[in-house]
């Protein structure tokens, strides 16, 4: 009976070994000083590139720690109702962000457009499949087409609203394959699971697949606003980042990640 | 603090297995004992929603969860009480794990307390053992191996938990990002070297301790036919 406490016992320690490995998801913050604050900052998936970039560079300016959680707009809306412990909300649409204002969860002074998106057309480079218009998706050769959940990811709403301006929505609704957020849609071309799909302009330039611009007057504008959560226990440096994000050191790389700015927005 | 400290989904893993392990280990011993020993009304009615977590969908276990945990339920007075939140904090990771693993300790142990001779237990009486004594003593040794069995299994349970863990704690890295949710998170964004890595250690550990449960299982079976 005694017998299994012995491995038990080597098990454990090299479990406890195992967790001093340095295995980390989240990137490694600043060296720890007493002003050191770290926030906690809920973005859109569309925003995965262009913010990891941009926490970067505020980190490295402020000493402050950006720890950044991308999901569709609709998710992380909901998880803030329930009181997920986010100090800064950047949605990929801005309804979404005006709703939490108006429930007293955003606080409404802080709300600010920080970026307009675009959505495009991607296609795995090996699929064989071409098309660089949506027109060209109704070809046999596509089975499955993926998109974001148009109930939560603002992405996937303007995906639909394009494939139904083209009148293509009824015929292409059984070959939709749904992500969770317009990162995990991206990720079904990128394997190649899926040949093709549509997805943010900002997420879209990875090696595997190529892409096409969709038309914007084709879906509504998708007009991304931010705001500092109310709870949030660091509302200031909250609302650091969210200038920081929308001033001179922040905007270059949304523009380099395909985003049109709040002034160029007509 | 624990709360402010910045995990790494490996040592936030085994520090929310350890405690939903432990935890479900002395609830669900306390329950397989209640429902092997005790008969009263509504008994079905309760052995029945303890073995619920094994067939319901994590979502709806995880929507429950939010629910009572949340700011519509018990949140807001568990936070004033405890300085701590239940949502979204590795706490609320603990008591999702804790209801799925339930279960599986309460199927581990009540056979054999089922199996238990009264007679001996009524011999150590006789000798003039208190109760708890009885327990301690007698009780205790008897069903020693099924409790290790049951306590690795729900400390597998826990560490593989993913469905309810992500809607009562989300995925947020340092805080809640535990190995099973941190290999979500690293094929979504199709980072697969870190997930080949994360699965790979997942996939061992559990291995090994589920190999070393299944070990102390056959000791019991070839133990109580001898």
């Amino acid at each position: 009976m005694h017998k299994p406490i012995v491995p038990l016992a080597i098990f454990a320690c090299a479990l406890v070994a195992c967790a001093a490995l340095p295995l980390r998801a989240a990137p490694q913050g600043a060296p720890a000083t007493s002003a050191t604050v770290a926030i906690t900052v809920a973005g859109a998936a569309d925003l995965q590139f262009a913010f990891t970039e941009i926490a970067e560079l505020f980190e490295e300016q402020t000493g402050h720690q950006v720890t950044l959680v991308f999901g569709s707009t609709g998710q992380l809306a909901q998880q803030i109702e329930n009181g997920a412990p986010y100090d800064l909300f950047a949605a990929a649409n801005i309804k979404f962000v005006d709703d939490l204002a108006q429930k007293g969860l955003i606080v409404p002074e802080s709300v600010a457009l920080y970026a307009r998106g675009r959505i495009v057309l991607v296609v795995n480079k090996q699929s064989g499949v071409k098309a660089t218009r949506l027109q060209e998706l109704t070809a046999a050769e596509i089975t499955h087409i993926a998109i974001a959940n148009p109930d939560h990811a603002p992405y996937g709403l303007a995906a639909r609203q394009a494939l139904e301006s083209t009148g293509l929505w009824e015929t292409l609704k059984p070959r939709l394959v749904l992500g969770e957020n317009v990162r995990q849609t991206l990720q079904f071309v990128q394997t190649g699971d899926v040949p093709v799909g549509i997805v943010a302009l900002s997420v879209a330039d990875v090696p595997e697949v190529t892409y096409a611009l969709i038309d914007d007057a084709l879906h509504q504008p998708l007009d991304q606003a931010l705001g500092v959560v109310s709870a949030s226990k660091n509302p200031a440096i909250a609302m650091d980042f969210a200038r920081f994000i929308n001033g001179e050191r922040g905007r270059p790389i949304m523009r380099k990640y395909g985003f049109l700015l709040p002034d160029e927005i007509r | 603090m624990l709360f402010n400290r910045d995990w790494t989904p490996l040592e936030l893993s085994l520090w929310v297995s350890a405690w939903a392990g432990v935890l479900a280990l002395v609830t669900g011993t306390g329950l397989a004992w209640i429902f092997a020993r005790l008969n009263f009304r509504g008994k079905w009615l309760l052995e029945g929603t303890t073995m619920l977590p094994l067939v319901l969908p994590p979502t709806v276990l995880g929507y429950y969860l939010l629910v009572a945990l949340g700011r519509r339920g018990i949140g807001p007075a568990f936070e004033q009480a405890f300085g701590f939140p239940l949502v979204f904090s590795w706490p609320g990771a603990v008591v999702a794990a804790i209801v799925a693993a339930l279960p599986l300790v309460i199927q581990a142990v009540k056979p054999s307390i089922l199996d238990l001779s009264r007679e001996t237990e009524d011999a150590a009486r006789v000798d003039g053992c208190s109760e708890w004594q009885v327990f301690r003593f007698v009780t205790l040794p008897l069903i020693r191996a099924s409790l290790l069995s049951g306590g690795i299994l729900a400390f597998l349970r826990a560490m593989g938990e993913f469905g309810a863990t992500l809607m009562v704690a989300g995925n947020i890295p340092g805080r809640t990002q535990t190995l099973s949710m941190a290999v979500y998170d690293a094929v979504q964004a199709n980072n697969l070297d870190l997930a080949n890595q994360l699965v790979l250690l997942l996939s061992v550990i559990t291995f090994a301790l589920l190999f070393i449960a299944l070990r102390i299982g056959d000791q019991v079976r070839r133990g109580s036919e001898a």
